[in-house]
């Protein structure tokens, strides 16, 4: 059973077409959705989505957003969406390290949150592209 | 009749007008093709969002939320996109002419303005009307953050209840050939906004569950709703302005070269007449020294 799932930002379309499941990152935490989901909208964090499409599976980052969740349809209007294959993983690294080093550093609360946040969405962009070193990820649906 | 040398004179500026008009041509076409992208990229993200408020303005037009109760309309906010150049077409003045009529509409009603655009600032300032604030200078790139001092001058006027609705006036991008003025109602958001709006949209009239809350949720989306729709809206008016510069530049090139014609033949002409008058001088004076 698969169900209608549209993934956009303000400035491209990135899916629009039948999958069977999604795993997005909520700001109460992540949720799966299948087919027949009861309708909820959600505000999302800085995560991994994850899209199923018979057996292949799909990852983007996306640095948070909304997502609408209906029976039949998912539309998820994201702030940026980075499909795996499109994540610098050697810039995400040295971002990840600057944000490590300052945060050793005596700092305000103010700077030390932004840089908690920056350490966290280096964090998912490098889980994401390890997983998909590692395992069934063939990349990108629809490539245009 | 015209001296041979300032016919020439003419046919060369003439000549340069063209290549001015034919290189305008070709930039507004290269530009016009990404203007293109963008607006097909933008429209999905635009359209989703629309529908989703659509939808939630159905489930919630009982909670008091100002952004979703049409109250009695004393003042008119206006958003009205324009080009910051001209030679593109008559776009400009079909918007500033569906702007009036709007206005001839609702007698008693005041209206302020938030101006994209030079051409707009320019016809706010002739035509006496206030304006709240106003950007220029835009770049076509498809970066929404240019657009969003406009945005937030005008969610404030509405949030603070010194506009009662708000409005948008852009020219929305049909095909190369076609650019149509249009109006649309931005705030409030209720099942009218923006006509065929909720096109497509399935009407889900059930509650949704909340995460983290309605409010919380509101205040996100609401901006974002208001943001994306003007920044698209500017794409569009992006798109229609390349489109327009593109088809009068080729008109103008080839009115141009239709003058060019016409003054080559008149040039050919006066110059066939003064050859013919000079032999003949020459003949008739040739003839006068044998009869001599």
């Amino acid at each position: 059973m698969s169900f209608m799932l549209t993934l956009v930002t303000q400035e491209r379309e990135l899916i629009s077409e039948e999958v069977d499941f999604v795993k997005a990152n909520g700001v109460d935490g992540e949720f799966g959705v299948l087919t027949g989901h009861s309708p909820f909208i959600s505000l999302l964090d800085p995560g991994e989505l994850v899209v199923r499409k018979g057996d292949a599976l799909y990852s983007y980052y996306v640095s948070g957003g909304v997502a609408e969740v209906l029976p039949k349809s998912v539309i998820i209007l994201a702030n940026t969406v980075e499909r795996a294959d499109e994540i610098d993983e050697q810039m995400a690294k040295r971002a990840r390290h600057n944000a490590e080093e300052a945060l050793k550093q005596p700092i305000s609360e103010i700077e030390r949150r932004t840089y908690l946040l920056e350490l966290k969405r280096e964090s998912v962009r490098l889980s994401i592209v390890a997983r998909r070193r590692s395992t069934r990820h063939p990349g990108q649906i629809s490539e245009e | 009749m015209p001296s041979l040398r300032s016919i020439r004179g003419r046919i060369k500026s003439v000549k340069n007008t063209r290549q001015i008009t034919k290189a305008m041509e070709m930039v507004a076409s290269a530009k016009m093709r990404k203007a293109q992208m963008r607006v097909r990229d933008t429209r999905p993200y635009a359209e989703k969002i629309l529908e989703l408020m659509v939808r939630l303005s159905a489930i919630e037009s009982h909670r008091p939320n100002i952004f979703f109760k049409a109250r009695p309309v004393t003042t008119v906010g206006i958003i009205l996109v324009s080009t910051d150049r001209g030679l593109c077409g008559p776009i400009n003045a079909n918007v500033f002419r569906q702007v009036n009529k709007f206005m001839a509409d609702r007698p008693g009603v005041r209206f302020e303005f938030v101006v994209i655009g030079k051409k707009g600032q320019d016809f706010v300032r002739r035509s006496g009307l206030k304006a709240v604030g106003s950007i220029s200078g835009v770049k076509d790139r498809g970066k929404i953050e240019e657009i969003l001092p406009a945005t937030q001058v005008a969610i404030e006027e509405f949030q603070e209840g010194r506009w009662d609705e708000v409005w948008v006036f852009f020219t929305e991008f049909v095909s190369t050939l076609s650019q149509k003025p249009r109006m649309e109602k931005l705030l409030p958001i209720g099942p009218d906004v923006v006509e065929g709006g909720g096109k497509g949209a399935s009407p889900f009239l059930g509650e949704y569950l909340y995460e983290p809350d309605t409010t919380e949720i509101l205040d996100v989306l609401i901006p974002r709703y208001f943001e994306s729709i003007v920044f698209q809206r500017v794409m569009e008016n992006f798109a229609s302005e390349y489109s327009a510069r593109m088809m009068a530049m080729r008109n103008a090139t080839s009115n141009a070269k239709e003058v060019i014609y016409q003054m080559t033949l008149i040039y050919n002409k006066l110059r066939q007449a003064a050859i013919t008058r000079e032999i003949s001088e020459i003949a008739s004076g040739a003839d006068a020294v044998q009869q001599g």
